[in-house]
């Protein structure tokens, strides 16, 4: 219900700039915008229940005992400090009861490191898994083409169902090919584990290697050939009649 | 001028002032419908600002040579490009644009008489005095000419195996991407929009500063009725220069006599001390023969030494071609690498020497203890744990049931050289505190002077266990070899050296009967050799694992790009990885507009923005140290060696520091070039004396000039 398979979008506000985009994030509706706002905030509960853990079992480390306060003295005294008020809240969190469930839970179930390098793993795990990958190609006349890929980086697992509209999130990798080095741009076949895999490439100029357009999504054939004609017309000048002929089909195996 | 698509491409800085003042448009025109625009002159005349371009005016008073400007932007002259602002009913020149720009505007509405479809692409302008630019390719933070000297050194080494699969691979690769190129039907010869790219470049580089010069020239536009300054107002500007004057006076007597002596004195120094890292280099690099290793590559200490001297010899080179960088424009980017490395260096040694200090003087301070503690190390690890686990496998280790005479031979043969070594370990004990004193002091040069040292006297300490295991690699080997023969004339065969293959052969009984015994017999001593020669190999790899530490412990306090990774912090745009382009929506700054009478021809926004250097690139060169020590220590070659007895041979210390001289130069440059460079620094200019005739009617001032002046005057160390 979160994602869908790849599906392609256009944007073409001139007919010599284009980006197509190859998403696997279905279109933001209410019930997928609450789905989303929920498994953030899901998310985000984890991670901060696994940094409370981490601070219940090495709170001795961050503070040195003497500052250590018992639970009943009164905040005001702290509150002069943002430091000594977070510490007051933790403190207080920690002398909780269901902070001394968890800690009793804890020490007697976990050695140190075991516990350490869980909490990093699933802090991990938690904020950097990325719900949908979107990856893009734009075409400018007379530039030449950029790909683009946006996956997970820091906070990739955090999608903000709010900020999807027109502006997408900042991609992490982008590779921009001016079109002078543009040899040509071609339809490959390939096989990956124990299927055929339509896929676009474009050959550079002076490159060894070939650049892969959506090179994780790796699409199905018909986004392939329709972003391919969507190339072949935007590229160049004097665009081609809608792929009258198609150099794809080469049987150039990888 | 007819195109095929009436496409028009703007450049547009999206950091220009945005007034509602009519203007002219003025900047380069790449080709007919390819326009970049520098800047908009307010409230002048299109006409005037066309023959003040002709006749050169808005460039006057230009700190640096004009023709440089054309050269990196490629064009020969700015041109006026459209105007700003104007009412439609304005006819204008079919191939000027018209621009609609204001306060509420973040994008100008670009329309053109003959474009039917236009970019606009936005950018913001880097700022040439912070040294930020932008660049298709991202920055060479490595010099880059290292690759022709390795190959050349490694050509009859053991390196070469790894690096021809590597090349074959590669070759492969190349001839499948050629068979693909070769599917391509059309080739486009690329358009004269497309082949501007690289100049567009330089021109967004050059943007700032040339508009700066167009702005400051605005007013010698058009005729102005010159007046010349009343009396009472040249009393004021003669009273308020007097002062200049003498600062002036003192200035120049002071950048006269005194400075050149100082320079003078320094660069004799400097010489002379670069004719006593001449012969010190001298003798690390000498080699009795071609082949033959030299005392770089035997020692970690020497290599330091090397790199310092080295990194020494470089510097004044590199300060010289960064001072010439000031006698050109700003904007020119292609010393910027070189700024980068320059004081990456700098900033490493000085961090160097300022953790080497305390290390050296908490060494110093407690030399006794840390040498008690070194020769307690070196009693325990290398001298007791050796001679216990030789006990241990004496008699029979872990149930193996070895044979006891081969063992206690071999074990009493290693126990005797052990003892001699301790003797020879004890009488060096009571000299380690002096040693570790040495080692101490010496790391007032740097903390990784001391590792260095440390590096080699483990090499030198633990020389007993190299040869231990040299010792029972071979015999190991040679039975190991032996067996493998006997093996094949136990099942009647034996192995043909001229055809390198096993050939079948007919054995006499007896040769057949004394070569089965044989084989029994070496058979089953075989696991007491084993278990002596695992031993001696465990302990070389883990020395071996410890020096690799150290080396990449040397390899953090020689290369660490730290001045690269405090820029990237500070200030990404000054080091660019290449650009990204970004499509924006066009809907959302339209609808603002509501002063258009006809339809706008199709619009696409894009931004242009430089991509900072990922830290990938910035650590390119520790991964390609990670892959070779990888490559080298974990490949199935060396886990054969290991296996059959072979000597692994360690990694080519040259190998390893490829890293360490990817910031020098192949060849360093000789003593003479060095007097020549040195000596070409331009002197110190004199500072013009401050009678300025104003040029501005209104009596403002220009002080440019001084300014300027003042900051190249400063001799040696002002630039940081």
């Amino acid at each position: 219900m979160l994602t869908t398979p790849p599906h392609l979008y256009i944007r073409r506000p001139s007919p010599t700039t284009a980006e197509f985009t190859v998403t696997t994030r279905p279109p933001l509706t209410l019930p997928l915008r609450l789905a989303l706002t929920s498994l953030t905030v899901l998310r985000l509960l984890v991670a901060i229940i696994t940094l409370f853990t981490l601070y219940i079992r090495f709170h001795a480390l961050l503070l040195p005992p003497s500052s250590s306060f018992p639970s009943d003295l009164s905040p005001q005294q702290h509150h002069l400090y943002l430091w000594s008020l977070t510490t007051h809240h933790l403190e207080r969190a920690r002398l909780s009861p269901a902070g001394q469930f968890i800690s009793t839970q804890i020490t007697t179930n976990l050695p140190e490191w075991t516990h350490l390098a869980l909490a990093m793993a699933v802090l991990y795990l938690s904020l950097t898994i990325p719900l949908h990958t979107t990856e893009s190609l734009l075409v400018l006349r007379g530039l030449g083409i950029q790909t683009s890929t946006t996956t997970g980086n820091l906070l990739g697992g955090i999608c903000w169902p709010w900020g999807m509209g027109g502006k997408e999130a900042k991609p992490a990798t982008t590779r921009f090919i001016p079109t002078e080095k543009i040899r040509d741009v071609l339809i490959n076949e390939a096989f990956r584990g124990f299927e055929v895999r339509y896929y676009l490439i474009v050959v550079v100029e002076g490159e060894e290697e070939v650049v892969v357009v959506f090179p994780r999504l790796l699409p199905r054939r018909k986004i392939v050939e329709a972003v391919w004609r969507g190339v072949r017309g935007c590229l160049h000048e004097a665009p081609m009649e809608g792929g009258g002929w198609y150099n794809g089909r080469d049987g150039h195996k990888n | 001028m007819p195109e095929h698509d009436a496409l028009m491409r703007v450049f547009w800085p999206t950091d220009l002032p945005r007034s509602d003042l009519k203007g002219v448009v003025v900047g380069w025109r790449n080709s007919a419908l390819d326009v970049f625009v520098l800047a908009i002159l307010e409230e002048v005349e299109p006409r005037n600002v066309e023959t003040a371009l002709q006749i050169g005016t808005l460039l006057r008073n230009a700190p640096h040579s004009l023709n440089r400007i054309y050269e990196l932007c490629g064009q020969s002259s700015i041109r006026v490009l459209g105007l700003s602002n104007t009412p439609e009913s304005v006819d204008i020149d079919s191939s000027w644009i018209r621009v609609a720009t204001g306060q509420g505007r973040r994008v100008p509405t670009v329309t053109c008489a003959r474009a039917s479809s236009i970019q606009i692409i936005l950018f913001e302008r880097p700022l040439p005095g912070r040294m930020q630019y932008i660049s298709l390719n991202p920055i060479a933070l490595a010099l880059g000419d290292k690759k022709g000297r390795f190959r050349q050194d490694f050509n009859d080494s053991g390196e070469e195996d790894d690096e021809k699969e590597e090349h074959l691979l590669k070759a492969k690769k190349r001839q499948l991407v050629e068979k693909l190129k070769q599917h391509s039907v059309i080739k486009h010869a690329p358009s004269a929009k497309e082949r501007a790219l690289a100049k567009i470049v330089n021109q967004i580089n050059w943007a700032w500063e040339l508009e700066q010069l167009l702005q400051k020239n605005v007013s010698r536009i058009g005729t102005r009725p010159k007046r010349s300054l009343s009396v009472s107002e040249r009393v004021v500007e003669s009273a308020t220069t007097a002062r200049d004057m003498m600062v002036v006076w003192m200035w120049n007597l002071f950048t006269i006599y005194v400075l050149p002596i100082f320079q003078r004195l320094f660069v004799l120094g400097l010489m002379a001390h670069r004719v006593a890292a001449e012969v010190l280099l001298f003798f690390l690099e000498w080699r009795a023969r071609p082949k033959y290793a030299a005392l770089k590559d035997i020692s970690a200490t020497a290599q330091q030494v090397e790199i310092r001297l080295l990194q020494f010899c470089y510097w004044p080179m590199q300060y010289v071609t960064l001072r010439l960088r000031k006698n050109d424009w700003e904007s020119v980017t292609t010393s910027h690498p070189d700024y980068i490395r320059f004081y990456n260096s700098l900033w490493l040694v000085a961090n160097d020497v300022i953790i080497g200090i305390a290390l050296g003087s908490y060494i110093i301070d407690n030399s006794s203890w840390v040498g008690e503690e070194i020769s307690n190390l070196l009693s325990t690890y290398t001298v007791e744990a050796l001679q216990s686990s030789i006990s241990w496998l004496m008699g029979w280790p872990a149930g193996l049931k070895l044979n006891s005479e081969l063992a206690v031979f071999l074990g009493d043969l290693f126990l005797w050289v052990i003892d001699y070594w301790s003797n020879c370990i004890e009488a060096l004990r009571p000299v380690l505190p002096h040693i570790i004193w040495f080692i101490g002091f010496s790391s007032f040069a740097g903390a990784s002077m001391p590792i260095a040292l440390f590096s080699d006297l483990l090499s030198i300490l633990t020389i007993h266990i190299y040869s231990f295991y040299l010792a029972s690699a071979r015999i190991y080997h040679w039975q190991l070899n032996i067996l493998i023969s006997l093996f094949h004339l136990f099942r009647g065969k034996k192995h043909n050296v001229l055809r390198n293959r096993i050939d079948s052969c007919d054995y006499d009984l007896d040769q057949l009967l004394v070569g089965t015994i044989l084989f029994t017999l070496l058979f089953f001593l075989l696991p007491t050799v084993v278990v002596f020669y695992l031993n001696f190999a465990i302990a070389r790899m883990a020395i071996i694992t410890l020096k690799a530490v150290f080396d990449t412990m040397l390899s953090c306090l020689n290369h660490f790009p730290l001045f690269a990774i405090m820029l990237r912090v500070k200030d990404p745009r000054r080091l660019p990885g290449g650009v990204r382009f970004e499509l924006r929506d066009t809907q959302d700054f339209r609808h603002g507009v509501n002063d258009t009478p006809k339809p706008l021809p199709s619009t696409s926004v894009i931004y242009l923005k430089s991509i900072p250097l990922n830290f990938k690139a910035m650590f390119h060169q520790y991964f390609q140290m990670g892959h070779r020590i990888r490559k080298h220590y974990l490949s199935p070659h060396v886990l054969l060696c290991l296996l059959t007895g072979k000597f692994v041979p360690p990694l080519n210390r040259k190998n390893l520091y490829s890293l360490q001289y990817s910031m020098l130069p192949a060849r360093r440059a000789g003593i003479m070039e060095m007097w020549d460079a040195v000596n070409s620094l331009p002197s110190p200019k004199r500072r013009a004396a401050p009678i300025i005739v104003p040029v501005l009617a209104n009596g403002k001032k220009l002080s440019s000039n001084g300014g300027r002046i003042r900051g190249h005057g400063k001799g040696w160390g002002s630039n940081s």
